[in-house]
Order: C-alpha cells, then structure tokens, then sequence
C-alpha cells in the first residue's frame, strides 16, 4: 500500500476479504489490490470469493470485487467472472454499471473475447437517452480507450456521440469526445464537416479552459486543419487555433497553459511549420522559462521550426543558455580538479584583469541546469544543424566554431568523479553527447571538401588543448577525442602544426584511457608521422635524420607500453605500429645523411611504403543502409563451412594456449627494442603550437555571448583576412592596440616581409575590386558561403544517391528496427492491449468458429451430450464384462485373481501416473474453457472418467489372464 | 487512461499508491522515488507538468502509441503531493481538476483534511479514489456524487482527537483553493 512488498500476506489478504464485515471486506480487497499478482497461486482460491461478492445484494459489496478486479484480472479470471459480471450491466445502481462497464472494458483487454456478450450490452446503455449521465459519461470514456485501438467499430457511433457532444454540458465528457473524434476524423473524412460548427461554437464560447484547448488539440489531432485547407473555412479555424494558442502562452502566471499549449504547437508543427514559425517570438521566450518541463516542451518546437533564416538565431539562444549555466556536477568537478577554471575560455596565458572581472560576474549569473537538459540541448542543437544533410546550414564556419565551443561545453559525465575506468567505459550517456559532437565535426569534415580545412584545423586546436589545459572536460576518454583524433589523422595534410598534433596524440595514448578511444589515437598517430616524414623532395640531410629518428623514437616509446594493454585492439595495433616504425627507425639508420657532396634518398620505407599505407582512396560517408544493399555474389554460400575441420582446429588452439605466457615473455625479451630517447622538448612546441590563442578580444558582440573568446576572437581575424583586399571593409579600429607583447615576438620571429603584407594598402584600382579578379582565397571563401557542396552519403541503390534517398534508408532501416519492438518489450506501466487488435466485433459469430463466445457454449452443451454417450458405453461395457466373468464361473477365478495381482503394480507403474495427470489436464481445461455450467458439468462428469479408467485396465487384465 | 495516483508527503513517504496495471514493488519504489526526485525539484511558479522520469522514458524514438504513460501531472499542497500518471489519452488540464476534485472530496469527506487524517483512514482514501477511478478509467467526476458514494459506504472515522496539544504539529492542515483555475469541475 505504501510501496512495501506484500506478496507474502496474499492468504492472509484472502481470508480478510472473506470477512462478513463490510469494513473489514473493503480492507481486505485494498490488500488484494497490493498483493495479488497474476502468478499469486491464492487467486485460485479468490475466484469463488469474487463470483460470489459479484452476486451479492449489497451495492457495496458488489463494488469492491467490481472495483478490484482491473487490478487482479488474468485471462482465466476473467472468463469465470465474465458470466456474474454481465447482469451488473443492469443493476439498478447507477454507480454499478458505470463501475461494472469500465471493469469489462479492462476484462476486455486482457481477455478480448469479452467485447461480444458485452458490447451490445453497453450499446444499449450509451443509446439510452434516459440514463444516468454520469454513466454515459462513464461509457464515453471507456470508448474513447477503446477508441484508438480499434477506430472503425465505432464510426457507426457517430452520430450518436455527437448528439452527445452537442446536447449534453458535461466539459469533462465533452474533452473525452472531442479526443474519440480526433481519432475517427481521418477514417471518415465526412465528420470533419459537421463537427467544425460545434468546435467552432465551443472556441469561440466556452469558459473552461481545458475544454477549449482539448477542442483545438482535438482539430489538430483529427488532421481537419489539414484537410479543410482548400475550403474557406480552414484558414479560418487554423488562424483562431493558433491565436487562442498564442493567447494560451502569452497568458501570464499560468505556467500550465503555457505548458499545454507548447504541446499542441509540437503537434502542429508537423504538418504546419509556417503557422507555428509566426509566433517564434514567443516560443522563443519559453526556451528561456526557468521551468525545466515547458523549456522542454519549447525546445521541442524550436527543432520543428528551424529553417535557413532562424536557424543561426535559435542555435545562438541555445548556445547562450548552455554557456551561461553550470551544471552541479560540473561544479563539484571543478573543486575536485581545482584549476578554479570554471570557464575553458580564461585558459590560455594571459590574465587579463578585465577577463577576470567578466567571469567572475559570469560564475555569479550562472543558473543551475541539470545535466540531462544540457545533453539534450546539445542534441537538438546538433539535429537542427545537420537535419536534411546540413540543408538549413548557411555558413559552415559558424558551425564549426559552435561545434568546438560545444566539446567545451558538454557536461561533465557522472563518472569522471569516480576514477574508475570501468564504470567510465559502461556510461554512456555523456560520454555520448560529446562523441557525437565528435562525429559531428568529422561529419563536416568528410562531407563538405570547401571547409575540410578549417575543420581539420579546428579538430586540432581541440587536440592541443586537452594537452595544454587540464579542464577535466577534456580528459583524454572524452568521447568527442575519438574523432576528432580520427580527423587529425585523415586529414593531416590540412593540419597547421603536425608536428604539435603528434605531441599531442602521443599525449593522450596512454594506458589509462579506454581501449575503443586507444584504438582510434594509435590509428591516427603513424598517419600524421607518415605525413611529416613522407616528404620524398626534401633532402635527407642530418638534421632531417635526427628529427625523424627522433621522432620515431617517441612514437615508439609510446606504443611499447600499449602492446600489454588488455584490449587486444589496442595490443594488435600497438605491436603492428611499433614494429613496423622499428623497421622504418633501423632503414633510416642504414642510411646515411646526405653531406654536401653525396645526395642522399630518403630511404624509401618512409617515403613510399609507410604512406601508402594510409593514402588511397578517399573515405566518404557511406549511407546508413548501404551495407545492406551490397548483393551477395554468386556462389557464396554463407551456411557453409569455410574450414571443415574448424572444431578441431579451436580445440588444438585451447590447448595450445596454456604455454602462450611463456612464449609472451620470451618474445618481449628478445625483440625488446633499444632504449627510447625521452622526449624533452614537449614544453616548447606546446607553446608555439597555439599562437592564435594569444588573441583576445574585448568587444562584446553578439557571437561573444556564447563562444568562448578565442574562438571569437579567431572569426575576427578570419574575416579580416577575407576582406583585406576589400577597400570599402572598415577594419576594426582596434587593430593596432591588440598587439601584446607575444604578438609582436611572433611577428619579428615572422620576419619584417609579412609585416609589410599585413598593411592594408588601399588600391583605388577599379578592377581589383570587383569579386572576378579579386584574389582567389575571396573567390574561394565567397564560394564557401554562398553554395557549400555537402556530400551525399555512398550508398548502393537502384534510386540513386541523392539525399533523400539517404533519408530513406535511414528513416527504412530506423522502422525496421523499431517495428519488432512494441511486439518485444512494453513500456513500464503499460498495459497490454496486443490482442484486442486482433479481435473483430462484428458479428459474424459462427465464421469465427470455436472462438466464439455462443459457439463455445454450444461446444460445452456438446461435449456434455458426447461425455454422457461415453458413460452410457461404458455402463453398458461394464454390465456385459460382469456377464462374462459370470459365465466362466469360480473355477477359474483363483488365477485370475492371482495374473491380477501380479499385474497390478505394473499397470500403476506403467500407467497410474499417466491417467492422473491426464484427468488433471483434462480437468483444468474443462475449468479453463466453462463457465458456471460447464465447471459444474466437469465436476459431474470428473468422478465418472476417474472409474472408467481402471475399469478399462482391469478388463485387459481379465482378457489376458482368461 | 490513468496508470497510476500516488500521494506521497514532502520527505517522499507515500501515502497512497495506486497502480491500475500489476507491477513489481521494488519497480514501484523506484517509480516513486524517482518522481519525488523530480518533484521535489520543482521551483514554486512553475507549471504542473513533470519531464518523464528515466524509467518512464522511451528507450527508443517517441512512438505515436497511446498506450505509453506519457503524462505526469502534480500538485502540491501543504505537506502532500497527488501525481497521476497517464497517458495522452487523458487531457492534460482536465488531471489538473481531477486531483482537485479529489482534494476537495477528501476535504469534504474529513473538514479540514490533513495529512494524519490520510494515515489513520488510508480506506477512505482509497474509497474516495476508487469513485473517481476504476482501472484508470475515470467515471465519475461530480464532487457531490463522490462524496455520496463514500458516506454511502459507512461512517467516515474521525482522527483520533488529541488536539490539545498545540495544534497538529508538522501536519497542519492544508488548505484547499476551492474552485480550480477554470472551475469546469462541474
């Protein structure tokens, strides 16, 4: 009753509720309610009970089992109570049958064969204009359950239940129909017509809230505002919904109405975006709401209603919210850590006083959000970007500058705070919103070529940073590093430092990150080393060897450790790299450098070999559904074994594998590669790799509210860079004054020549102006905004390799997998309706053959006329045996008795436990099947069978013995 | 329909659980704690609504099925909080009324209901419900007819009468805001 388990009183339960008492009744029912569960074997035992309380005379006590039962009933209960239950159909009470029609209902769904003594029952009671209103209201709502599940047997209703809307003043009864119309509008186009008069009326006049939204939801819903679009009349009803909606979320201090009418939003929005776009303003306020559940509600809208103009705008609001919270994990990690970073953004260097005070006032405004929200913000965000292949997208920079500012954003995963790799690799869901920030950006990276670049680059600076801060959001299981470490690899070429992405790659390989991330940084580390050394132009000068040597030196030292890492991924990838980097470090050895007299190769392992292990083929994304279109060749047989002698094969490795430790050791002391050259110099490169970080800016702009300063700062210079040329850019005035000291040691490290170019040289020449013969970076970047090509996914398909067709198979593969589902697992608390699908009303009785309710009593009335023939025979056979056995006299009595007793423990043996358990069967079966009667028919027939049965064996015996 | 009403107090003891379909206790007591959790959180302005709890939420992509609770509506008074659960077949605005009318109905039933009223008289608390809800199907939603069918059903008991002692300590009663917010309560 109280949440405690009481499983274990059911007897104790049962015997109250046999109680004479009312009172006492009525608490051992409540009892039932707790402790009964299908399996209870007690509920045996409580059927007679319930079919007797069924029959009382009190309507008191004929409530509770009415009342209970939902709560109690199987298939098999349900069958034996139908029979007591159906007369309360009539009972003079009225709060009886309301009770008793919503019981069948439940009945119903377990046990759909209820529906055909019953339906007809309940039909009468809802046509009857005289009942009790809150019957018919009872009536109501248990066809609107019903409704939904089986629409079409109740369109014959109709005109009924509209006089019911229409006449009767009951709101609750009036919502309840308005839902059950929502469900049959689509199936009888025909109802959309008369029922927008009385909605209309109802809009326009009723004082009750519920009522006038449940009659919008209900227009929604019935798709009439979809289909009465042509007539005149459908724009008139869709504008008055969305208005009384608008008005709803306007309303002030009613938080509900707000909340209700964000859900109709989301209903329309699917089918009429443009209507719910109008009133983005105020959706738009809702995402701001302090409450958690209309936030939301409104973020659910926002995904609805993105299009090319409001996207950048959504997404930024978005932005803004997650920037500016904090989550109370990620507080406690941060006291935990204890950088005292709250924010990524103040990392780098410089400690600027104005920075400080900005986010001292930041951590002060900050609002709390859970976690769960900002995951799924983060989610909306990136399906808003990427919805219809990136088709909302307009400029790719943006999006890649949000998508580094969300890896720093993501929350913290709960497990981070434990230290414990193994629940940190069984979390999913954090580690996941940032992966899939990840994939994301390496999305746009394999299928927009026009931004390969800046998105190669941005998955740098990602990199180095986790190695230069050590926020805990980007700890090296980070989920988004997969990735993007991925990108650094493939795309190495478009890297700006490779040299500091290899620090940093080998940086984060370490043993303690989890095996799938290690995989992916082992991956990339011999790609970005193939880059850096595979240069075949440049001389192999001393230094160059050194370097290279150097540099395989470290890798090495890396991966040697990982080739006894548990994940055998890790191991295999490890050995193989290791070993092949040993090979390429003993080549370049043999080679001696170039001196100013003899030129010197490369040796060609490092400049052929190696990189032709990684560059190929370019990837691309591969459609969701592709694999499954790949035919199968001809003369594959896949159920064939490819080695016959497989069995044998596994056996001979298990027992192998006992001496495998050893040769593990043997192994590693033989091929131990010679001491590795510690790497020193990782301080150094570190600094240099990130010079643009040293850019800060000061102004406040719109973009500066939720991307983090660097980023922002990166934008401006990038848009000073494109417009350079440009005479009529005004640059910003500050220019001059942002140089700070570690600028101008880049810039004399630079040389004067590029200080020179930096000056804008205003050319009034006419030609340079125009886009034609404007320098190629412009044309390039102008191309960039304005039609950026985003790559299909691959896919094999006789409907070609458009988007669409993307979709389809994802949206195709997304229904396959879902439709076993609903068959497999039911949702918590839901009950269990499959069968009542299934189930026709109509009636077409005999057709449904033993089914049926009147031909299963038919069924019984005949099996009891076949049980009495069978009893009959048998007297009969019995009365001629004894006539036999008379006949043959005494004489030979003595032997018969004594074959007879030897017999017998055979028979028992052989057969005694057979006949018993069959009569058994029998019995239950009988039980299962009857009702009152045929139970009773069973129990007359039960003692008879039990003699037949011996009687028969004894004959044998006779026989055989005579 | 309406899978389950749950009353519990404000440190999370329920006081009343009513489950319309069968499911394990240690399942419920997680339910339980798991609404609480969320409820508990809520600030005071904000609507009557609560996210799914996680063992409620869909593992797989929101499917159309009515079947699914998709629904929790609350409401807070004094000490205690009524939460349904429900699914869309039932209209959002007209729970908020339900456990109104109940509220009132209990209010009615004991004058001046308290949360030791609820304790010490779980059966009419159940009664009260099981006029309004009879396996998640509402059937009767008239205050005078509920509190009818439950005076019918014997004398209503009194709380035990010690209060004498400075008031009703931590239990005070709560207040009932007779009227919802559109009154269509009948």
């Amino acid at each position: 009753m109280f949440g405690h388990d009481m499983s274990w009183a059911s007897f104790h339960v049962l015997e109250v509720m046999s109680s004479a008492k009312y009172l006492q009744k009525r608490v051992g029912y409540l009892g039932a309610v707790q402790s009964f569960r299908p399996d209870t074997e007690v509920l045996m035992l409580a059927t007679n009970l319930l079919k007797k309380d069924l029959t009382s005379t009190s309507a008191n006590t004929m409530s509770l089992p009415i009342i209970t039962l939902p709560h109690i009933i199987t298939p098999s209960l349900a069958l034996s109570v139908l029979s007591d239950l159906l007369p309360r159909l009539t009972h003079s009470h009225p709060t009886i049958r309301k009770k008793t029609i919503v019981t069948l209902y439940r009945l119903a769904l377990v046990y759909p064969e209820t529906l055909r003594p019953a339906w007809p029952k309940i039909k009468e009671r809802l046509m009857d204009e005289g009942e009790d209103p809150s019957v018919t209201s009872a009536i109501v709502n248990v066809v609107c359950e019903l409704g939904w599940r089986r629409p079409h047997d109740f369109l014959p209703l109709a005109p009924r239940l509209f006089e019911l809307l229409v006449d009767s003043g009951n709101n609750w009864m009036a919502i309840k129909l308005i839902k059950l119309f929502a469900t049959l509008t689509p199936l009888e186009p025909r109802l959309v017509k008369k029922l927008l008069p009385p909605l209309t009326t109802i809009i326009r006049t009723t004082p009750a809230m519920s009522l006038l939204y449940e009659c919008i939801n209900g227009i929604i819903q019935g798709g009439i505002l979809g289909s009465s679009d042509e007539s005149a009349g459908g724009e008139e009803i869709a504008t008055l919904c969305v208005s009384k909606l608008r008005g709803m979320v306007m309303v002030e201090g009613d938080p509900n109405l707000k909340y209700v009418a964000l859900l109709a939003f989301n209903k329309i929005v699917v089918t009429h975006p443009f209507l719910v776009a109008q009133q983005e303003d105020v959706i738009m306020d809702c995402i701001d709401s302090p409450d958690i559940s209309i936030r939301l509600r409104a973020l659910d809208l926002v995904v609805g209603m993105v299009s090319n103009d409001n996207l950048m705008s959504i997404v930024g609001r978005l932005m803004r919210q997650l920037r500016n919270s904090r989550s109370p994990t990620s507080e406690e990690v941060n006291k935990r850590v204890s950088t005292g970073m709250v924010e990524p953004a103040a990392d780098s260097d410089d400690e600027d006083p104005e920075i400080a005070i900005k986010n001292d006032k930041g951590v002060s405004q900050e609002i709390l959000l859970p976690d769960e929200y900002k995951v799924d913000v983060i989610n909306r965000i990136l399906e808003m970007c990427s919805s219809n292949n990136y088709g909302n997208l307009v400029d790719f920079d943006w999006y890649i500058d949000i998508l580094i500012q969300l890896v720093r954003n993501c929350p913290v995963s709960r497990s981070f705070l434990s230290q414990d790799v193994d629940s940190r690799r069984g979390d999913s869901s954090s580690t996941d919103v940032s992966g899939k920030v990840g994939n994301e950006l390496r999305n746009v990276a394999v299928k927009v070529k026009a931004i390969r670049l800046q998105a190669a680059r941005a998955a740098e600076s990602i990199l180095m940073s986790t190695f230069n801060d050590n926020s805990a959001s980007l700890n090296p299981a980070n989920g988004a590093l997969r990735p993007i470490a991925w990108m650094v690899g493939e795309y190495a070429n478009s890297l700006e430092s490779p040299d500091a992405a290899l620090t940093a790659l080998l940086h984060i390989s370490k043993g303690s990150v989890p095996g799938e991330g290690l995989v992916i940084y082992i991956q990339a580390l011999p790609k970005v080393f193939s880059f850096l050394t595979s240069e075949d132009s440049a001389a192999w000068t001393p230094e160059r060897k050194t370097m290279i040597s150097l540099l395989m030196a470290r890798i090495i030292h890396t991966l040697e450790p990982l080739a006894m890492h548990p994940d055998l991924e890790v191991q295999e990838r490890a050995v193989e790299f290791a070993e092949l980097l040993k090979l390429a470090a003993e080549a370049s050895a043999g080679q001696a450098a170039s001196t100013s007299d003899i030129q010197q190769d490369s040796p060609l392992l490092l400049t052929q070999a190696i990189p032709s292990l990684f560059t190929g083929v370019e990837l691309n994304s591969v459609a969701v559904g592709a694999q499954k279109n790949v035919p199968i060749p001809n003369g594959l047989d896949l159920d064939q074994p490819i080695n016959l002698n497989l069995n044998n094969l596994l056996r001979a490795v298990e027992s192998a594998s006992f001496d495998e430790p050893d040769q593990d050791e043997f192994e590693t002391y033989y091929h131990q590669a010679p001491p590795p050259v510690p790497s020193v110099n990782e301080p150094a490169i570190n600094r240099l790799g990130t010079p643009e970080e040293v850019v800060q800016s000061y102004q406040q702009g719109s973009e500066e509210s939720y991307l983090d300063p660097d980023i922002v700062a990166r934008r401006r210079a990038e848009r000073l860079e494109r417009n350079k040329d440009d005479p009529f850019y005004i640059a910003p005035t500050e220019i001059s004054g942002r140089s700070t000291p570690l600028h101008n040691i880049l810039q004399s490290n630079n040389g004067p020549d590029l200080d020179l170019d930096a000056i804008p040289i205003m050319q009034l020449d006419l030609e340079k102006t125009k886009p034609s013969t404007s320098p190629p970076k412009k044309t390039k970047v102008s191309k960039v905004r304005h039609r950026i090509q985003v790559a299909a996914d691959e896919t094999l398909g006789t409907s070609g390799t458009s988007t669409p067709q993307n979709d389809d198979s994802e949206a195709s593969l997304e229904v396959a997998s879902q439709r076993p589902k609903p068959k497999g697992k039911h949702s918590l608390l839901q009950v269990d309706s499959s069968h009542i699908g299934a189930f026709s009303l109509e009636d077409d009785g005999s057709s449904n053959g033993p089914v049926d309710f009147e031909a299963q009593q038919r069924e019984e009335a005949e099996m009891a006329k076949a049980m009495k023939e069978v009893e009959r025979l048998r007297l009969e056979m019995q009365r001629a045996n004894e006539r036999i056995q008379a006949a043959q006299g005494v004489s030979l009595e003595g032997t018969v008795v004594k074959k007879k007793t030897k017999k017998k423990p055979k028979t028992v043996d052989a057969d005694g436990t057979v006949p018993v358990v069959k009569k058994k069967k029998a019995q239950k079966a009988v039980t299962d099947e009857g009702e009152g009667e045929s139970s009773m028919a069973a129990e007359v027939v039960k003692p008879k069978k039990k003699k037949k049965k011996p009687k028969v064996e004894e004959e044998h015996g006779v026989q055989e013995g005579s | 329909m309406i899978n389950a009403v749950l009353v519990f107090n404000n440190s999370g003891q329920p006081r009343l659980t009513k489950f319309y379909t069968q499911l394990e206790t240690s399942v419920q007591q997680r339910l339980i704690s798991e609404i609480f959790i969320l409820v508990n959180a809520r600030a005071p302005g904000s609507c009557n609504f609560l996210p799914l709890p996680p063992l409620l939420t869909p593992t797989t992509a929101p499917s159309s099925s009515n079947d699914v609770p998709s629904l929790v509506t609350y409401r807070h008074y004094a000490t205690l909080f009524f939460i349904i659960i429900s699914t869309s077949t039932e209209s959002p605005l007209a729970l908020i009324d339900l456990i109104q009318v109940y509220v009132e109905a209990l209010d009615r039933l004991f004058e001046n209901v308290c949360e030791l009223d609820l304790i010490f008289n779980f059966e009419t608390l159940h009664a009260v419900l099981a006029e309004m809800v009879v396996g998640g199907v509402v059937i009767e939603t008239g205050l005078e007819k509920v509190v009818e069918g439950v005076r019918a059903q014997g004398k209503v008991a009194k709380r035990p009468v010690n209060e004498g002692m400075g008031g009703r300590g931590p239990w005070g009663p709560w207040v009932v805001i007779l009227g919802g917010p559109d009154g269509d309560g009948e």
